[in-house]
């Protein structure tokens, strides 16, 4: 295509976009775009769609095709519930390579760097071409995504069993850092969650760089998912997360129901809504838990994960599991909300809407809670938009983004809630957006099982033609993404999935630098990312000695929630209080 | 019973490790803390190293990421420990049992550096926290 061509079609492209009209109906695949451009024209395009349309960045897909690469880049077009993918094809199957977006959008850098890792295409240009989810002794040329890759051995010939405690980096990266004062926080934390390992750089108090490195956890699901078949999948990504296991199998179910042109039942999408904001609240309160406990507000962590085992206890009787519902398929739901459960849950959901609005009050009204997250982690609007983020991390920066209102799936269009947002940007406004959202919850939940309608839950699916689907939904960090190609057989070809944390977390370069290290725990907790990796830190000096652990952190945490309840003048809380 | 094996049982402390889990098993085990469950009540608590810890509650099938890591955490456990295995990632993989970047299970991880290790296994996705409470039961009842 040369370049005439190809601004011609792009004005098209625009044209079309804001075009289509705003209406809120799950129109099938009316409002999915696909693009397509050679390798060479793929930055020009990519820009066009990011800076000058605008779009929102959503992740991007590396596929092996037969005679060719192919990089998706997926977009999101939020007013008109758009989902635009752009396909650069690389013909070159020897040496593939494509020019880098991540200069101008670093919301790509992970995901350019993931692709390079499993399936070996170079991104020129790209300002940080470290490895990201593969291990660090997975051997060199070892693409797994590529069609004809083996598993190969579990250990490299020679590694001893154990080795020494230090991260393996490359000699040049090593010494850079250790002219300044370094603060690993992680892999292994004790508390709870998964691994994860930020390096943090101080200067003094101030955290003046923050560095990532994730695939403790990789497990390869995108891998697995291509050799099962497309009705088993749901139970498999409802493992990716297992907070967030109704939200990943309903972004999944959603894109193969595009691909097949199925509508599911009436009554299925209200047992899927009724789910999905089960799943919230729990999560919601999970994190309300968490916060507190990083602040030294343990009786905060106590009180959120007893209001929080309710809601556990009514998805155990829905779907006969406390978490990994497994709850959705291909074309409808395996378990129904039953008629006789519907006065149970109303009463129980009411009184979990009493406790979360006294929980509430009780952190919203707190001046200690005030002084101490106001103006921390603050994530500027602007750099929400760069770093693409979504979810409560969005809506607390004054984003006002949404799937669930954006691109209405389920039965959300049919029910009366709204968007929170908050314009700050800091630690508070996300706590405030949590707990608000944990009431509107309460709201869609009480109105779905209000107004479920009879019916099947499920409509039987016979085959799944050929095709190409982008299914997104709202999970409690943000908007769950996956992508799904069928070549008619009977297993997808490719499944790409792009969880909330993975976005949201990149987000920690704008939000923790400048930051005071006793500020980092909350920051790093405030995306409530699925890596929560705030135990176990330790600060270390430049021969490696460790002088302070985790502990001695969450005790700074706590002794400057202290000071500043000091200085407010609050009563100091005794045994008779309580 | 040795006296080492006697003092394991009473008022065990626990790390909790995650080698690559989904998330389920480990907010189970933090679940076991907050006011339903409250082990803390039998003594149980969980630590923030494994120097301090007499049982480890390990998670997760073994990224191969992580598995190095998972074997530094056991060297630095004092012995004797025990170890769990909670969830059917940790006891056989689970359901990721073909991924690309999975090296376990969990014993034979352990296995590995020391043949003699005391491994329990919690089955179930996620276990259920009486599941994880009746399996620690269960496991130091035998020693």
């Amino acid at each position: 295509m040369n370049q005439e061509e190809l601004n011609s079609k792009l004005s098209e492209i625009k044209d079309k976009l804001f075009a289509v009209e705003s209406g809120k109906s799950r129109a099938g695949s009316d409002n999915r775009i696909y693009l397509s451009c050679e390798s060479e024209n793929s930055y020009a395009v990519n820009k066009f769609l990011f800076e000058d349309v605008p779009l929102r960045f959503v992740t991007a897909t590396g596929v092996d095709s037969d005679d060719c690469f192919e990089v998706l880049y997926h977009y999101a077009y939020d007013q008109t519930s758009c989902v635009i993918t752009l396909k650069a094809f690389i013909r070159d199957r020897e040496k593939p390579s494509i020019e880098s977006i991540a200069p101008f959008l670093p919301a790509a850098e992970w995901i350019e760097r993931e692709i390079h890792d499993i399936l070996g295409i170079e991104f020129n240009n790209h300002p940080d071409m470290r490895r990201l989810i593969l291990a660090d002794d997975w051997p060199e040329g070892v693409y797994p995504l590529r069609k004809d890759a083996k598993k190969p051995a579990d250990r490299l010939d020679g590694e001893p069993p154990t080795r020494p405690m230090v991260q393996s980096q490359s000699p040049a990266r090593r010494t850079v850092q250790l002219s300044k004062p370094v603060l690993p926080v992680g892999p292994f934390h004790p508390l709870q969650e998964e691994m994860e390992f930020f390096q943090l750089t101080v200067d003094g108090e101030i955290v003046t760089d923050i560095d990532m490195r994730i695939s403790y956890n990789h497990r390869g699901i995108e891998k697995i998912s291509e050799s099962l078949q497309f009705d088993q999948v749901p139970l498999l990504v409802s493992r990716i997360c297992g907070i967030c296991s109704a939200s990943h199998p309903l972004a999944y179910v959603q894109a193969v129901e595009e691909i097949a042109d199925i509508t599911p039942p009436e009554r299925a999408l209200y047992v899927r809504t009724i789910i999905a904001e089960l799943e919230r609240i729990h999560s919601h309160l999970l994190w309300v838990g968490l916060a507190g406990h990083f602040i030294g507000y343990d009786t905060v962590f106590m009180w959120a994960w007893k209001y929080r085992e309710p809601v556990l206890d009514l998805l155990e009787e829905i779907t006969g599991n406390r978490n990994n519902y497994g709850n959705l398929k291909v074309g409808g739901c395996r378990e129904d909300v039953g008629d006789e459960l519907q006065p149970k849950m109303l009463i129980e959901l009411d009184k979990i809407e009493k406790k979360t609005e006294m929980l509430t009050k009780a952190v919203l009204d707190d001046p200690i809670i005030h002084a101490r997250l106001k103006g921390v982690g603050v994530l500027s609007k602007e750099d929400a938009i760069q770093f693409a983020v979504t979810g409560p991390t969005a809506r607390g920066s004054g984003v006002a983004i949404d799937v669930r209102r954006d691109d209405p799936y389920a039965a959300y269009a049919d029910l009366d809630w709204n968007v929170i947002t908050q314009p700050e940007g800091d630690v508070f406004a996300k706590a405030v957006v949590r707990l608000l959202e944990v009431l509107e919850a309460v709201k869609i939940t009480k109105q779905a099982v209000k107004k479920l309608p009879g019916g099947p839950i499920a409509t039987e699916v016979k085959e799944i033609p050929p095709g190409e689907g982008c299914g997104h939904a709202e999970a409690p960090r943000g908007e769950t993404f996956h992508y799904v190609r069928s070549d008619g057989g009977n297993r997808p070809v490719r499944h790409k999935v792009r969880a909330p944390s993975y976005v949201n977390v990149p987000s920690f370069k704008a939000s923790c630098i400048g930051g005071h290290i006793p500020d980092v725990t909350i920051t790093l907790a405030a995306v409530d990312p699925c890596y929560s990796c705030t135990e176990r830190m330790a600060v270390v000096d430049r021969d490696g000695s460790v002088l302070h652990n985790y502990d001695a952190l969450l005790k700074l945490s706590r002794e400057k929630t202290a000071r500043i309840s000091k200085e407010l003048g609050a009563p100091e809380l005794k045994m008779e209080d309580l | 019973m040795s006296w080492k094996i006697w003092s394991l049982k009473k008022s065990p402390w626990v790390f909790h490790v995650n080698t690559g889990a989904c998330n389920n098993c480990d907010i189970e085990i933090v679940d076991l803390l907050t006011p339903k469950f409250d082990v803390e009540r039998l003594g149980i608590k969980l630590v923030g190293s494994p120097r301090h810890a007499d049982a480890l509650l390990v998670t997760g099938g073994v990224t191969r990421q992580a598995a190095p890591r998972l074997r530094e955490v056991y060297r630095q456990t004092p012995k004797p420990c025990v170890v769990f295995a909670i969830g059917a990632c940790a006891c056989d993989k689970g359901i990721f049992t073909t991924g690309y970047h999975m090296v376990g299970p969990v014993d034979k991880i352990i296995k590995e550096i020391d043949p003699n290790a005391i491994i329990a296994y919690v089955p179930g996705c996620p276990p259920k926290p009486e599941a994880i409470i009746s399996g620690v039961v269960t496991a130091l009842s035998v020693l």
